[in-house]
């Protein structure tokens, strides 16, 4: 029972890794605290239904075309909007990104309607699975190994190649990088699609479980915010701790302390924060 | 024809009407009784329309305004036309109470309607006194709205058009006693409304049925987007029934979760009070399992009575969708307004209160009266169990169970709940 738990709770905190992943990677290396990655989810979500519906009930074909579409809408963000606010008061990014959760909220309500949406899970994943004597869904396990993957991929992105390098070179100091020709802005925007990818992604994973609709963005959003902070912003290392942290906290909570559930995340984030101000792994402002 | 002039534009209405009349299309505008009442009779409707439970409150929109279009197209509130005006309730205390400020003191309200959170109705029936208007909730089912802020504190201006949770808590335990489990379990939302309804239906069942057992209880906060963690914990206790008060896009969720860790499977029943709101059922679509019961407001098809298949036949000619239980709801606080005006032959809030007393509304949901001691509106909503039919684009009821108000309505001076 101990261990089950352990392992929904790991399952939940996979959705909110992909969200906290693209969420700290754009922090680390852009500098911009995107309010509207929540939404990005969201959008991952509803677009990945719609391929979902015109694919023709392909959940596989939906999810390769889904997180791609919120990549693109992840590049108009940046080339189009983003990239002009760079330079001036971050609270201007903070307005800007914030408005784009409410034009997004609205577009989905317009062009999708305010009815909760949600395909049936692939046949494939319907199934369940005995692990120490409880029923798991198989869709939970193909979760928890799809954020494996992602946090593998991610790290081997980062440390072993040139684009890694790049990025890291860029994130440590943009002034240095510029100055042995990265075309910083040029790294910019591939840093903020593939974010946006992230969180498309984890929307588009969420679809068959999880009932689609308006507002989703918000809810993951501030979870996320408190992953990034706990696991030190800028950081993906942080951010999967962090994730772990947060869904095992969830998980155990409901289990022991049920009456002080909703707290405990925060209460985790408010002792971390006054014994390492950084978070797990925040690295001191340059 | 030009239509510059305001005269010209009234006078050609005014003719069109006419004209509609002498076809028969609308013979009851003629008859609608002139009572030189202001115009136009403001009625401020706040509901949820954010988040992930706004589909609820689109359907309490559709029905208000469906409503709306009918009595006006009838000659409005005793000659008066009706304007309705709708802000987002968020399920928050300070936000409903707030709507509800704006909607007295700066929009200028004569009536409020709506609410679809247990506490803001208690909030916003606290200050109705001081704002001098009456307000009809239509969802909001906590039963010290009508035990305790009407009967025992006498706050008149307060009146529920929908059914409370007696329908979750005490009708639910009536059908349940029959069926053939003994080990209840509930996954409930974590505020007034999921932990009153456990507590009335343990409180019901046990006595109708002593050797039942309450094994696991897991309580989700309102925004919950996954449930994995709520059903291991429950179903580690072994129940063999789950009642879940979840409503809206998060019990779509739970269903669709409890679906995967095979809860269907593995229990007998499942029982869902606000399942069969339209929203759920659309939501779910064939991930609903079968055999569920569940119940909600209104049931669109019953009763099978003329006037409850010309208001479903009404809303899918607007809508294109079959009605909810909020939008039956709001459509029933509507013209009972009406009635009750048209009864008081005043807006005078006092005479209005004495004619809602005890009056008999005919709503889809079929006959209904208002309760004078508590201002509870008394009509009977089916439990069901859930049937997939290839004539309906969503899951419907079926077995429908029919329990006689008189038996499960708490009745003052109702008695403390014990659990």
């Amino acid at each position: 029972m101990l261990l089950f738990q352990g392992l929904v709770g790991l399952s939940e905190a996979m959705y909110l890794w992909l969200v906290a992943a693209g969420l700290s990677l754009i922090f680390g290396v852009l500098r911009v605290l995107n309010f509207a990655h929540g939404s990005l989810y969201m959008l991952g979500a509803y677009l990945t239904y719609a391929v979902f519906r015109v694919a023709g009930g392909s959940f596989w074909i939906a999810l390769l075309a889904g997180p791609l579409l919120v990549a693109a809408v992840g590049w108009v963000l940046e080339f189009g909007f983003l990239r002009r606010v760079y330079r001036i008061d971050e609270a201007f990014q903070l307005l800007l990104t914030f408005a784009f959760v409410l034009i997004f909220d609205d577009l989905v309500k317009l062009v999708f309607g305010p009815v909760y949406q949600s395909p049936p899970t692939p046949k494939e994943l319907s199934g369940a699975v005995f692990i120490a004597g409880s029923i798991l869904p198989a869709y939970h396990l193909f979760i928890l190994a799809v954020g494996a993957a992602v946090g593998l991929g991610l790290w081997l992105l980062l440390e072993r190649t040139r684009f890694g390098l790049i990025i890291r070179a860029t994130a440590a100091d943009r002034e240095m990088a510029r100055a042995l020709g990265v075309r910083s802005s040029r790294v910019f925007t591939w840093v903020f699609v593939f974010g946006a990818w992230l969180a498309g992604l984890g929307g588009a994973l969420s679809i068959p479980v999880r009932a689609i609709s308006p507002g989703m963005g918000e809810l993951i959003i501030i979870e996320a915010f408190v992953v990034v902070v706990l696991g030190g912003l800028g950081s993906l290392r942080g951010a999967f701790l962090g994730a772990v942290v947060i869904g095992l906290l969830h998980a155990y909570g409901l289990l022991y302390l049920p009456v002080f559930e909703l707290a405990l995340a925060y209460v985790v984030m408010a002792a971390v924060l006054i014994i390492r101000p950084r978070g797990f792994f925040g690295v001191r402002e340059a | 024809m030009t239509f510059h002039s305001g005269t010209t534009r009234r006078g050609f209405l005014k003719s069109s009407a006419l004209a509609l009349a002498s076809l028969g299309i609308a013979p009851r505008a003629l008859s609608a009784p002139k009572l030189n009442l202001k115009k136009p009779i403001k009625i401020g409707c706040q509901t949820i329309l954010s988040g992930p439970l706004g589909g609820y409150g689109e359907f309490m929109k559709k029905g208000a305004l469906l409503a709306m279009e009918e009595i006006n197209a009838q000659g409005g509130i005793g000659g008066s036309p009706i304007e309705l005006n709708f802000r987002d309730e968020e399920l928050k205390v300070d936000v409903g109470v707030k709507n509800a400020r704006y909607f007295v003191d700066d929009w200028g309200a004569d009536f409020l309607i709506g609410i679809d959170s247990s506490a803001v109705a208690l909030a916003v029936g606290e200050i109705m006194p001081s704002l001098n208007r009456i307000l009809i909730v239509t969802h909001g089912a906590t039963e010290k709205f009508n035990e305790d802020l009407v009967f025992k504190r006498q706050i008149k201006q307060c009146f529920r058009i929908s059914v409370p949770v007696y329908q979750d808590g005490i009708a639910s335990a009536i059908v349940a006693k029959d069926l053939p489990v003994k080990k209840w379990a509930t996954i409930s939302p974590d505020y007034e409304y999921g932990k009153t309804s456990w507590k009335m239906f343990r409180a019901t069942i046990k006595k109708l049925k002593p050797e039942v057992e309450f094994v696991a209880e897991s309580f989700a906060k309102f925004g919950t987007v996954d449930f994995s963690s709520h059903i291991s914990k429950v179903m580690a206790a072994g129940p063999d029934a789950i009642f879940s008060t979840e409503w809206g896009g998060e019990a779509v969720t739970m269903i669709k979760q409890a679906k995967l860790f095979k809860v269907f499977e593995q229990t007998k029943t499942f029982m869902c009070p606000m399942g069969a709101a339209m929203d759920v059922l659309q939501g779910l679509g064939a991930d609903y399992p079968d055999g569920a019961w569940a119940s909600g407001r209104y049931y669109f098809l019953y009763p099978e009575s003329a006037e409850n298949r010309r208001f479903v036949e009404a809303f899918r000619k607007k809508w294109n969708s079959y009605p909810s239980y909020v939008s039956e709801t709001s459509y029933a606080a509507l013209h009972a307004i009406k009635k009750a005006v048209e009864k008081a032959k005043t807006l005078d809030i006092d005479h209005v209160i004495e004619a809602l007393e005890g009056l008999e509304v005919s709503r889809p949901a079929g006959p209904c009266v208002i309760r004078k001691e508590d201002h509870q509106a008394v009509y009977t909503v089916p439990w069901g169990r859930i049937r997939h039919d290839p004539k309906y684009p969503m899951p419907i009821l079926g077995d429908l169970r029919v329990i006689p108000t008189s038996e499960y309505y708490r009745k003052p001076p109702f008695p403390p709940v014990e659990a």
